[in-house]
């Protein structure tokens, strides 16, 4: 039987891992599980640690263990995550050389391939995947990340007929939809509605969708009146942060205090790149022009 | 003997002993005369009694309406014979004469006559015109029990209890009582010769046949309609018929069958019947040619006494002990199926036909179904299979009997039908192309047939099913008393239940999602799933209903065709001379069948539904287009609008004014209220409007309203709240000159005008009050002045303490200039379809368009793959300079792997403007199209707007944890999902330019922060220059806007100069007296403007330039505006007047035309050469080109550009 299907033991801590709530996931008692649901909820367990920036923690729990092909792929992802790129990525390679069938060496290698810009190996790696929703999320993602929307939909409309109720992949499903747009804003916005608003499944990730839908469905009070909220709850959460200066700019209000504090928080924020990239671009196609006569 | 399935109650009164009845010929109204010495008259229809006639003593047992005038006859025990008239309700007279108990009264069709029938044992003929007797028959020998006119012939026929009937010729009573003039040769002899008179020597009305047979008393006797035909019923509980010819009379034959004494016996209006009632409480109904009985029907308790049958209907009323009952033989309704295009029904002959809608053409008949149960009872239901091209035809005959029959290829003729499987049921409809059901209420069973007439399959429905219907695909519903319920053939499962009483017919809508359940005064509308939709009651009897294309049930009562849409919102289409049954509607063309099951075309009016329909559906086009067609407009409309909070739409139709003004009250609509208020100029209306206008805070239209109603407290009051000083003033002068002294009070107060406080105090001989007013104001000269007119001095007054005097706080805001700002109220997507139905129109022409391009795309993208792939890679903005031309870039989506373009490239292809371009993030093509369109050359002040436009392009939307997270694309665009048309969103768009900042340029403009006004308008032209708008109408405004920013900097900047120079230079003195004249240049708004005037006037006159002074004076004084300025200019005026010369000469001519060089803040006078910003239009001296634009310090001077875009036609 597949543990994430809905009868499945591991059900909870899945969904509570893909929404977001990752000391849930941290503090689950995996206790009662059956042996061959041990390794799935431990290498979760695992990353949501890193997802709460434990990674050091992980490295040095899993170091002892690198003969489990899973561990070891939990190692490379806490080497990306500590900023050692090249072993991360060395380690990657490696496993998906060696275990290119092992369901958690696919989607957490592939992730460290993608987040050091090797797209095309990892979708290769995922392609191999058995029917694991992770994959399938990841490859959405990929798709999406080069925007390629139409790959991302075939692939989300294929996992739906398999796992039409699976968490995972009605978020995939919004994800590609706030890339489609029209209605589909709508129905995504649905998705994380839901998700912000049942107690189980509320957290910074679903509030921030919940948001980002909203502003791209024009409704800027209502996600004002999300962001805020959630900004107080979590006043630390790198992409509150970021959309809410999306937000004001949209409402005409300033932005600089939000700005300098996602600067603290996460200095290497894409907003924050763009931005700098952008004036710089400016000054750059800026300097091309000078009227003809100075005053 | 059992009652019959056939005799169809219609009504039923509960009373004493009905002895006589009548129909009216035309409405449905009948009389019935009671045992009990009442007349009632009742509507069958609606079942109610409208009238009861009580001056009778004892029973009434004749009872006869007039054919033609509203009038009737009524005899009684009481001897007495009475003519009333029904609508003045009253007995018009009463006829004396008889001397026993009156048992019957009929008028003549033709002449004024009534014929009664006594125990007296005389018939007598009446006129009622005059009121007499004209004349009397004797001859029975007991009480004559009924005599009645022949239709057509001067004949009578009479029954007695001596056991005869006679047949009386009244022809000769004709000719005496007709015009004299026609009386020929011979009848005069005849009359001269009375050679058959009888006994009594009486020729008017003699004895034409008697006719014995019956062996007890006759009670009833009636003449055939058409033919020479006589019934008679008697005490010996037989029913007779006699033939008669001109010569002699006979028994036909006897009818027997009432064990009791047979009361009332008639024929059927048009078919071979007769019809007969008795003492033994049954109504019985033979057949006119064989004499046997076709049907019969019993009451438990009541002897039937009287029969009687409508004059031109299937409609007959039989009275009883306990009442009356109207009743009807047969069903008139004619069995039909409907399919496509076809109509299936059976005629009155019994052959089934078929109508073609589309060509309105009934076929020939195609079969005879004669055979099919019994000749008197027609088919109640016909169900078509147009597989097997196979009727299923129930009938009630035998309780209920069914036929299977295909129908021949060709129509030739009514044929009898071969091959029929027949058996029992009441209810049999095909449920699948080789499957039906029938069902049988005696066994409470259903069995699912072949077509060989084999059971394959038995379901027991619920307990008392009553009817089945089709239920949709291998579905039926069953029909109990009280609820229906939908049932699964395969899964032999209950799928739901709905609780609906007394349901008689079922309609399907045609896409099949909708059933219309039809009771008696009940129509339901369910899903096909029984949930129930909505459901409205009619008091008059539901007969037919079908379904329009739009989903839209259009039902008939007896007299009605009515609509009722999916919520249940109904009304009537038009009204029916005669009963229908609905089969179809198409357009304006309701098809339906008569009750002689003859095809119908009914044409309505379908606008008022579908306009319904729309406004439900909100399809605002299709309520235009009924708008503008058709001409509906009416009382019921408007007020449904209003009932479903649509007021600014029915504003749309009304035309009289005071509906108009409060349609547009209620929609809050002030402008069209001010019209129609102006236009029925009525106080009432004009204080309504103050109060609307007052809650709108649109405080001019209050004091509009005020003014109109002389309301000059509240108008004081409305001044003191806006902070209108001036009209403040104006209203203590108007209260002065109408001695109103309380009014002047108030106003004083309210201006803190302490002066004319003390002076109205005096003017009224208030010393006291006067004295201590100037004192508490500190006043002393005043109050000293008070005291000596009064002849006191201070010690002789003990003044109470006093604190300071309050004073009215001054107004800071000036309210009064400008109405509470309200949101423009969008206007509600109707009201835009009315304005923009252009683009409406244009817009289905460009959609259609598309359709073709995305073909041609489709076979394009196969060729230019490759190419465009590399074209993508390849795609430099630096060489963009032909943008506008890659707006109808191809993007083709290959479907091989590999990235994407990211939807911010896609937004630069998309759009030929700069603000586009900048949320894309390619600030060089953005700034390439900003350099082509305004010449912008120095970009750096537009820095914070290119990367706050960047900024809120995009969001971020966390997923797979440990990636980055996914950055999605803001759209301006929202609906839009073609990537060739989606636009970003751009921050600050004209709305909020034209709302915020510029109300904060004006702001700052008013508190004389320039410095700050400077960087507001500069702003609003950084704002607009990469902005986007929405409409041509958006452009100008845009254009407005950044001509009042232009004009704005410019004085601004002029008198920041000025202020920058000392006074005490000459040089200096003469430039800055020249900067202030060209402060007034500029086009600034009149109450700015006439600040700029005012500085100016004030320091040329301080200069001594009493010239310019004067020409400033004059200008301020030609704009109007606030009093005290105006007052301060006449002064200047009046002093420049003496000495209109200058002391320093300026270079500034007040009487000519020019500009001001935005950047020497020099004159440019019309003619001379000057060159423009493509910007903001700035006129500069012509040394300045080239340079940076001093107004908006982006664009360069007397650049070439083909001017801003904001706006592309055809997209958002």
């Amino acid at each position: 039987m597949d543990p994430f299907s809905a009868e499945g033991e591991l059900l909870n801590i899945h969904n509570a891992f893909h929404s977001g709530q990752y000391q849930f996931v941290i503090d689950f008692d995996t206790a009662a599980l059956s042996p061959e649901n041990q390794l799935p909820a431990r290498v979760l367990k695992l990353r949501a640690q890193i997802a709460q920036g434990q990674a050091a923690e992980v490295l040095s729990a899993v170091s002892s263990e690198e003969d489990t092909p899973d561990l070891a792929a939990i190692k490379a992802l806490a080497q990306q995550a500590m900023g050692k790129t090249d072993a991360a990525l060395q380690l990657a390679r490696d496993l998906a050389e060696n275990y290119p069938d092992n369901a958690t060496v696919q989607f957490v290698c592939a992730t460290v391939l993608q987040t050091q810009d090797h797209s095309e190996d990892a979708l290769a790696l995922l392609a191999k995947h058995q029917g694991s929703l992770e994959a399938v999320a990841l490859i959405v993602q990929i798709h999406l990340q080069q925007n390629r929307t139409d790959l991302a939909l075939k692939e989300v409309q294929a996992a739906k007929r398999w796992a039409q109720d699976s968490l995972l992949v009605n978020i995939a499903e919004s994800w590609v939809g706030l890339r489609v747009g029209g209605e589909k804003y709508q129905s995504a916005f649905y998705v994380y509605e839901e998700l912000a608003s049942a107690p189980s499944t509320s957290a910074p990730l679903s509030i921030v969708g919940q948001a980002v839908a909203e502003l791209h469905l024009g409704r800027i009070p209502e996600a004002e009146a999300a962001l805020t909220a959630a900004l107080e709850k979590y006043p630390e959460d790198a992409e509150l942060i970021a959309n809410s200066i999306v937000l004001n700019v949209l409402a005409g209000k300033q932005t600089a205090d939000l700005e300098s504090r996602l600067q603290q928080t996460q200095p290497s924020h894409a907003l924050l790149a763009d931005i700098q990239e952008k004036s710089d671009f400016f000054d750059a196609a800026a300097s091309k022009y000078a009227p003809k006569v100075s005053s | 003997m059992q009652s019959s399935p056939n005799m169809l109650t219609k009504f039923e009164s509960k009373s004493s002993r009905a002895k006589g009845i009548a129909f009216h010929p035309k409405r449905p109204w009948i009389l019935v005369s009671l045992h009990s010495s009442t007349i009632q008259l009742w509507d069958y229809r609606m079942g109610t009694l409208i009238d009861r006639f009580e001056e009778h003593d004892g029973p009434v047992r004749g009872i006869d309406f007039h054919p033609t005038q509203p009038l009737f006859v009524s005899g009684g025990d009481d001897y007495k014979i009475k003519v009333w008239n029904y609508q003045t309700r009253r007995c018009l007279f009463t006829l004396n004469g008889h001397l026993d108990y009156v048992r019957t009264v009929f008028f003549h069709p033709e002449l004024p006559w009534i014929l009664s029938a006594s125990d007296d044992q005389t018939i007598r003929i009446w006129n009622w015109q005059n009121r007499s007797l004209i004349c009397t028959m004797t001859g029975h020998n007991h009480y004559v029990m009924c005599a009645q006119f022949h239709p057509t012939e001067d004949l009578i026929a009479s029954a007695s209890l001596d056991q005869s009937v006679r047949i009386w010729d009244i022809s000769g009573l004709r000719k005496k009582h007709s015009a004299p003039t026609s009386i020929s040769f011979e009848d005069q002899m005849a009359r001269a010769n009375p050679n058959q008179a009888d006994m009594f020597g009486n020729t008017d009305a003699v004895v034409k046949f008697v006719l014995e047979g019956h062996d007890r008393g006759v009670n009833w006797v009636s003449f055939h309609p058409s033919l020479p035909l006589i019934v008679s019923a008697g005490d010996d509980r037989l029913v007779k018929l006699w033939r008669m010819s001109d010569t002699k009379a006979w028994e036909v034959d006897t009818c027997r069958g009432h064990f009791q004494n047979a009361s009332a016996c008639l024929f059927h209006p048009h078919q071979d019947l007769i019809l007969s009632v008795g003492e033994d409480k049954t109504i019985r109904v033979w057949d006119l040619n064989k004499r046997t009985s076709v049907q019969s029907f019993k009451r438990d308790q009541d002897r039937f006494w009287v029969i009687a049958a409508h004059p031109n209907m299937n409609l007959f009323a039989a009275g009883h002990d306990t009442g009356v009952m109207v009743f009807k033989l047969e069903r008139e309704r004619p069995a039909s199926a409907v399919y496509q295009n076809q109509l299936f029904y059976i005629t009155k002959e019994k052959h089934v036909k078929s109508y073609d809608f589309v060509k309105g053409v009934e076929s020939p008949a195609m079969l005879s179904l004669r055979k099919l149960g019994s000749p008197w009872v027609p088919p109640r239901t016909v169900s078509y299979n147009p597989a097997e091209r196979a009727i299923l035809v129930t009938s009630p005959t035998d309780s209920g009997t069914y036929e299977l029959i295909h129908l021949p290829r060709d129509a030739t003729g009514a044929v009898e039908p071969t091959d029929v499987k027949r058996g029992q049921a009441t209810s049999a409809v095909f449920v699948a192309r080789n499957r039906f059901a029938v069902f049988n209420p005696a066994s409470q069973q259903v069995d699912i047939k072949d077509l060989s007439n084999s059971t394959t399959k038995t379901i027991k429905p619920p307990a008392g099913t009553t009817d089945i219907y089709f239920g949709g695909t291998g579905c039926l519903l069953f029909i109990t008393p009280t609820t229906v319920v939908l049932f699964d053939i395969q899964q032999k499962k209950q799928l739901a239940e709905v609780t609906v009483s007394g349901v008689k017919y079922v309609v399907w809508s045609n896409d099949g999602l909708y059933c219309a359940l039809l009771s008696k005064h009940n129509v339901t509308i369910v899903t096909k799933t029984l949930e129930q939709v909505s459901t409205l009651h009619e008091t008059i009897r539901i007969k037919s209903a079908t379904w329009d294309d739009a989903g839209v049930l259009i039902y008939s009562t007896l007299n009605h065709v009515k609509y009722s849409l999916l919520n249940g919102d109904n009304g009537i289409i038009r009204t029916l001379d005669q009963t229908v049954y609905l089969v179809r509607v198409k357009g304006r063309n309701v098809y339906c069948l008569d009750r002689n099951a003859q095809p119908q075309v009914l044409q309505i009016d379908p606008t008022e539904y579908r306009f319904k329909l729309a406004l439900v559906k909100r399809n605002y086009d299709e309520m235009l287009s009924i708008i503008k067609t058709s001409s509906l407009v009416g009382q019921s409309i408007i007020s449904y609008l209003q009932k479903k909070g649509y007021p600014e739409i029915a504003l749309q139709f009304v035309q009289d004014p005071q509906t108009r003004f409060d349609l547009a009250l209620e929609c809050g609509n002030l402008e069209v209220a001010i019209e129609m208020a102006r236009e029925l100029d009525r106080p009432n209306f004009w204080s309504r409007l103050g109060a609307e206008a007052l809650a709108h805070g649109n405080h001019q239209t209050v004091e509009m309203t005020y003014q109109k109603q002389r309301n000059f407290d509240k108008l004081s009051f409305l001044y003191l709240a806006t902070g209108d000083q001036e009209k403040l003033s104006r209203m203590a002068k108007i209260a002065e000159h109408r001695g109103d002294f309380t009014s002047r009070f108030q106003n004083a107060i309210y201006r803190g005008d302490v002066e004319d406080r003390i002076q109205m105090f005096k003017e009224v001989d208030q010393y006291p009050l006067a004295y201590l007013t100037a004192k508490a104001s500190g006043l002393n000269e005043e109050a000293e002045s008070i005291l000596e007119a009064c002849g006191l001095t201070e010690d002789q007054i003990a003044l109470p303490s006093m604190d300071e005097p309050l004073n009215v706080p001054r107004p800071i805001v000036p309210t009064f200039k400008s109405n509470w700002p309200v949101k423009t109220a969008g206007h509600s997507s109707f009201e835009k379809a009315l304005l923009g139905e252009v683009d409406a129109d244009e817009e289905t022409a460009a959609d259609a368009f598309e359709v073709e391009e995305e073909d041609q795309e489709a076979v394009l993208a196969k060729d230019t793959m490759h190419d465009d792939e590399e074209d993508a890679s390849g795609w430099d903005m630096g060489d963009d300079v032909n943008v506008e031309e890659d707006v109808e870039f191809v993007n083709v989506e290959s479907p091989e792997a590999g990235p994407g373009s990211s939807e911010a490239d896609l937004w630069a292809r998309n759009s030929p403007l700069a603000a586009d371009h900048v949320a894309a993030g390619s600030f060089d093509s953005a700034m390439q199209l900003l350099n082509r369109q305004v010449g912008a050359v120095h970009f750096a002040p537009l820095k914070s707007r290119f990367l706050e436009v960047f900024k809120a392009s995009k969001t971020y939307l966390p997923a797979s944890v440990g990636l980055p997270p996914l950055v999605n694309y803001v759209r301006r665009t929202t609906e839009e999902t073609d990537s060739r048309k989606v636009l970003p969103i751009i921050p600050r768009d004209l709305e909020t330019v034209a709302n915020v900042y510029l109300q904060e340029g004006y702001a700052a403009m008013r508190a004389n922060k320039l410095e700050d006004g400077v960087g507001i308008f500069k702003n609003i032209l950084h704002t607009l220059l990469i902005n986007t708008v929405s409409s041509e109408a958006e452009v100008e405004q845009a254009k407005k806007i950044i001509a009042t920013a232009r004009e704005y900097i410019l004085a601004m900047s002029i008198e920041l100069e000025r202020r920058t120079l000392s006074a005490d230079d000459p040089d200096s003195l003469k430039r800055s007296l020249e900067l202030s004249a060209y402060f007034t240049i500029p086009k600034l708004e009149v109450a700015h403007r006439q600040l700029a005037l005012m500085a100016a006037m004030k320091f040329s006159f301080a200069n001594k330039n009493y010239n310019s002074a004067l020409g400033f004076a004059n200008r301020m004084l030609a704009n109007g505006g606030s009093p005290k300025l105006l007052e301060q200019a006449k002064k200047i005026k009046a002093q420049c007047e003496r000495n209109p010369s200058d002391q320093i000469e300026i270079e500034f001519d007040q009487f000519a035309e020019f500009d001001i060089c935005a950047a020497s803040f020099s004159p440019i006078f019309s003619g001379s050469p000057c060159v423009v910003d493509p910007f903001t239009g700035a006129k500069y001296h012509e040394q300045y080109k080239g340079s940076v634009c001093r107004i908006s310090q982006v664009t360069e001077i007397g650049a070439p550009a083909s001017g801003l875009r904001l706006f592309i036609p055809g997209q958002f």
